[in-house]
C-alpha cells in the first residue's frame, strides 16, 4: 500500500512516497510561495494516497508537567484544559502521559507539545483539505524518534539524539530512560571560522548545560549523545566531538544504521528524514496534531475500505456458499444419474422377469395360490387307509378281538369325538354295568357343523373303534387285560394315542353292576369295548 | 465516526454503501437461490432414490416370484392336469364312481353330490387370486370285504381326475342275513368327501 509522507521543516518540505517498507519516490520543495505552488501541483497527482505530515519545526514547543493521577475521563479533561491554557492560539497541540512520579502523590508525568505558530502548518493543510487528500495524521518527529534508539538498542539512562533535518538544521532530542524530556531545533548557521563539528559540539554542550540546569542529571550521570551522520560528514565532525566525564559521544554511521533498520537504499546525506520515515513505517506513531475534522477524508477512506472489504467478504461468502451448493448439486446430479441407471436396470430386469414368468394359462398369483393351497390343504391331507394300516397290523396279533365298526374323521382338534352309534351286543355278557338313564359311555359328538363345514387341515385323525374281545365266560379280568394291552400296543405306534372309552366291564364305583348267570353258561363270552384313537400328522 | 455516519459522510460513502447493499443482495440471492436449487435437487434425488428402491423391491419381488413360480410350476402343472382349476365335470365323477364300483366289486353304492359352494378353510384362510369351491359328496357302499371298500375309497382319493379328500368315514360290519347261497356284503362304509375345484378370481369378474 502506498503512503505519502510530507516531512515539513521550517525551510524545506520533503515529499516521500513509500510502497511497503521502501521509499519509492522523493521530492523536495522550498517552504515558500513558489514551493507551495509546485507542491500543490505535485500533491494533486497523489491526492488519493493517504498522507502523513511529519513535523520537524522550530515552533514545536514541549513542556513537562505533573498532574494528579485520576481516571481517564478526568485526565483527558485536565489535558484539554491545560493544553488550552498553555497553547491558547494553536489548534495543533497534544498531551502524552509518560509515567508516574516515584514519590509523593505519585502524580502522572505529562508532556504537552504544540506547534506554537499554526501558520507554519496551515497553508499545507489547506492544500491537503482542498484536494481532499486523506490525511492520516500530523506527527512530531521528535516525539517518535525514541523508536530509532530502541531499534538500534541505544537505550541509556540519559540519551541525546542528534540528527540533521532537511534545510540545514540540527535536531537535539533528550530522553531520560524511555521518556521524552526535551527537544530543540537549531538552524545550522555557521559563524566565521566555525565548522559543523565545532558547532555540533558547542550545541550539545549548551544543551547539556541547559538540561543540567533543570536538574536532569545527578553528579555521576553521563549523557550519551548519539549523532546520526553520513560517512561524508563523519570525518569532519567526529574528531571534534570529544567526550568527557559527563558526555559521551556515539557516532551512528548512516550506512550501518540503514542496514540495521533495513532501509534500502541508504540515504545519501546526513539528513535524517528518510530514516525517520522508515522508523515510522516500522513503528507507526499515533496522530499528534491533526484534528478529527482534518483527518475526515482518511477516516472516510478507511470506512470506505472497510465497507468494500465487508462487501467483498459478503459477496465472496455468498459466491462460495453458492459454489458449494452448486458443487453439491452437481454431485447429486451425478449420483442421480447413477441411481437412474440402476432404476432403468431394475425396471429392465423386472420387465424381463415378468415376460419370462411361466403363466400356464393363469396369473402368477393364482398359480402360487393354487400351489400354496395344495401344499397346505391337500398334499398332506390324511387318508383313511393310512390310518387303518398300522391298526390292522396290531389287530392281527389279537385274533380274539373282533372289529365291529370304526368311525374316522380328519380334524384340526384332537379332542373331537366322531359320530358313532353303538350296536347292542349280540350275546350280552353275564355281567354288565348300568349307568343312570341317558348316561352314555361315549362323549357327546361335536355339534353339527351344518351344510357347509369348514375344510380342516387334517392335522389330526380321530377314530372311534367299537370291537369285542373273545374270552372265557366270566373272565372279565382277561378281557380287561387284553383290551388294555391292545390299547398300549396301538399307542406304541408312532403318532398314535389311544384312550379306552368303554371297557369290557366298567368297574367305576359310581355305576351299578348287574350279573345274570344262568344254570348253563356258554363257554365263552364277547364283551364289547370302545377305543378312541388319535393320530397326529408329523408325530410319526 | 461522525465523519462516516452523518449525512456528509454517508453521502461520501454512498457508493460503498450501495456496493455493500448490492453485495449483500447478490450474496443472499446466490446463496438463497443455490440453496433452493440444492433443496429441489435433494427432493428429486430422494424421489429417484425412492423410485429406485421401489424398482429394486419390484425386481427382487419378481425374482422371488420367478423362483417361487418356477418351483410351483411343476406342482401346478400336475394340479392343472388333474383339473383342479377346471369347473366341475359332474358326468366325469359319475362315470368315475361307477367305474370304481365295478372295479372294486362293490355290492351297492349310494352317493349324493351336494351343490357346489365356496369352501370355508380352517382358520379363515383365503387366497387373493383364487376361490376355493367344493361339492360335498356322501357315499354309502357295501362290500364283501373291508379291503374292497378301502381300496375303493383310496382309488377315489387318488383319482387323476380331481381332488376328493375324504374327511370322515364310518366302516361297520354287516351281520349276514339268512343262510342263502348268494354272496352277501359283510362291510358297509359311509364316507364324506369334498370335491374341490379352484377358480381364478379374475375369471369371476365380468369382462
Amino acid at each position: 500500500m502506498a503512503r505519502h509522507f510530507i516531512y515539513l521543516t521550517n525551510t524545506r518540505l520533503v515529499s516521500m512516497v513509500t510502497r511497503g517498507k521502501r521509499i519509492a519516490a522523493r521530492r523536495e520543495f522550498a517552504v515558500s510561495a513558489a514551493g507551495a505552488e509546485e507542491f500543490n501541483r505535485y500533491l494533486a497527482t497523489l491526492k488519493r494516497v493517504p498522507a502523513h505530515i511529519l513535523t520537524d519545526l522550530a515552533e514545536e514547543d514541549f513542556r513537562l508537567d505533573t498532574v494528579p493521577h485520576v481516571g481517564r475521563g478526568d485526565r483527558d479533561a485536565i489535558f484539554s484544559r491545560r493544553l488550552t491554557q498553555i497553547y491558547r492560539n494553536s489548534p495543533f497541540r497534544y498531551a502524552a502521559l509518560q509515567g508516574r512520579e516515584a514519590e509523593g502523590r505519585r502524580d502522572d508525568r505529562v508532556l504537552y507539545t504544540a506547534v506554537t505558530s499554526p501558520e507554519v502548518l496551515r497553508p499545507w493543510l489547506e492544500m491537503i483539505e482542498r484536494l481532499q487528500v486523506p490525511l492520516v495524521g500530523v506527527h512530531s518527529v521528535a516525539l517518535f524518534s525514541l523508536a530509532l534508539l530502541q531499534e538500534l538498542d541505544l537505550e541509556f539512562p540519559h540519551t541525546l539524539l542528534v540528527t540533521f533535518s532537511p534545510g540545514q538544521a540540527l535536531r537535539q532530542t533528550y530522553f531520560r530512560g524511555d521518556e521524552f524530556k526535551f527537544s530543540r531545533l537549531t538552524p545550522v548557521d555557521l559563524e566565521e571560522g566555525q565548522t559543523l563539528g565545532t558547532m555540533m559540539a558547542e550545541e550539545t554542550m549548551r544543551t547539556w548545560q541547559y538540561l543540567d540546569s533543570l536538574r536532569h542529571f545527578a553528579a555521576e550521570d553521563r549523557l550519551q549523545v548519539c549523532v546520526l551522520l553520513h560517512a561524508h560528514d563523519r570525518g569532519s565532525i567526529e574528531p571534534l566531538l570529544r567526550g568527557f566525564a559527563q558526555i559521551q559521544y556515539r557516532v551512528l554511521d548512516m550506512a550501518p544504521v540503514s542496514t540495521r533498520l533495513g532501509l534500502r537504499p541508504a540515504p545519501l546525506s546526513s539528513s535524517a528524514e528518510e530514516v525517520m520515515v522508515h522508523i515510522f513505517l516500522m513503528r507507526p506513531a499515533e496522530n499528534h496534531f491533526a484534528s478529527s475534522e482534518m483527518r475526515r477524508h482518511a477516516t472516510q477512506r478507511v470506512a470506505r475500505q472497510v465497507l468494500n472489504l465487508v462487501s467483498a467478504v459478503v459477496l465472496a461468502a455468498g459466491l462460495l456458499w453458492g459454489g458449494f451448493n452448486f458443487a453439491r448439486v452437481l454431485q447429486a446430479n451425478t449420483a442421480d444419474d447413477r441411481v437412474a441407471q440402476q432404476l432403468q436396470a431394475y425396471n429392465r430386469e423386472y420387465d424381463e422377469i415378468t415376460r419370462g414368468l411361466p403363466s400356464l394359462g393363469v396369473g402368477g398369483s393364482a398359480m402360487r395360490d393354487a400351489v400354496t393351497f395344495y401344499n397346505a390343504s391337500i398334499k398332506s391331507f390324511p387318508a383313511i387307509h393310512g390310518f387303518l394300516r398300522p391298526l390292522s397290523q396290531v389287530l392281527q396279533e389279537y385274533p380274539q378281538v373282533r372289529l365291529n365298526q370304526l368311525s374316522w374323521q380328519a380334524a384340526d382338534d384332537p379332542t373331537i369325538v366322531p359320530r358313532l352309534t353303538l350296536a347292542p351286543p349280540t350275546v350280552p355278557p353275564p355281567v354288565k354295568s348300568i349307568g343312570r338313564p341317558g348316561d352314555s359311555p361315549l362323549p357327546p359328538p361335536p355339534p353339527d357343523d351344518g351344510a357347509n363345514p369348514a375344510f380342516t387341515t387334517g392335522r389330526y385323525e380321530v377314530a372311534l373303534m367299537e370291537a369285542t374281545v373273545q374270552v372265557a365266560n366270566n373272565d372279565f379280568r382277561a378281557a380287561l387285560e387284553r383290551v388294555e394291552r391292545l390299547a398300549a400296543d396301538i399307542s406304541a405306534r408312532p403318532g398314535y394315542k389311544v384312550e379306552v372309552i368303554e371297557s369290557p366291564l366298567d368297574l367305576r364305583p359310581a355305576l351299578a353292576l348287574q350279573g345274570r348267570l344262568a344254570e348253563k353258561e356258554p363257554p365263552q363270552m364277547e364283551p364289547r369295548f370302545v377305543l378312541r384313537i388319535v393320530r397326529e400328522r408329523g408325530a410319526s | 465516526m461522525k465523519q462516516v455516519f452523518p449525512r456528509e459522510g454517508f453521502g461520501t460513502l454512498r457508493a460503498s454503501w450501495a456496493i455493500l447493499v448490492a453485495s449483500i443482495a447478490v450474496a443472499a440471492a446466490v446463496a438463497g437461490g443455490s440453496h433452493w436449487y440444492l433443496e429441489r435437487q435433494k427432493r428429486e434425488s430422494a424421489t429417484i432414490a425412492k423410485r429406485t428402491q421401489e424398482g429394486q423391491g419390484r425386481a427382487e419381488a419378481a425374482r422371488r416370484e420367478r423362483e417361487s413360480l418356477e418351483q410351483s410350476a411343476d406342482v401346478f402343472r400336475t394340479l392343472a392336469a388333474r383339473g383342479l382349476l377346471q369347473s366341475e365335470r359332474r358326468l366325469d365323477l359319475v362315470e368315475l364312481v361307477n367305474g370304481l364300483r365295478i372295479r372294486h366289486q362293490l355290492f351297492g353304492l349310494d352317493y349324493e353330490i351336494g351343490a357346489q359352494r365356496p369352501l370355508p378353510l380352517a382358520g379363515g384362510l383365503a387366497f387373493p387370486a383364487l376361490d376355493v369351491l367344493a361339492s360335498r359328496v356322501k357315499l354309502r357302499a357295501r362290500a364283501l370285504h373291508e379291503g374292497d371298500l378301502l381300496e375303493f375309497i383310496d382309488a377315489l382319493s387318488q383319482s387323476h381326475q380331481g381332488f376328493y379328500p375324504v374327511d370322515r368315514c364310518v366302516i361297520r360290519r354287516i351281520e349276514a342275513r339268512g343262510g342263502g347261497e348268494a354272496l352277501q356284503p359283510h362291510v358297509e362304509a359311509e364316507c364324506t368327501l369334498e370335491w374341490i375345484t379352484l377358480k381364478e378370481k379374475r375369471a369371476n369378474r365380468p369382462a
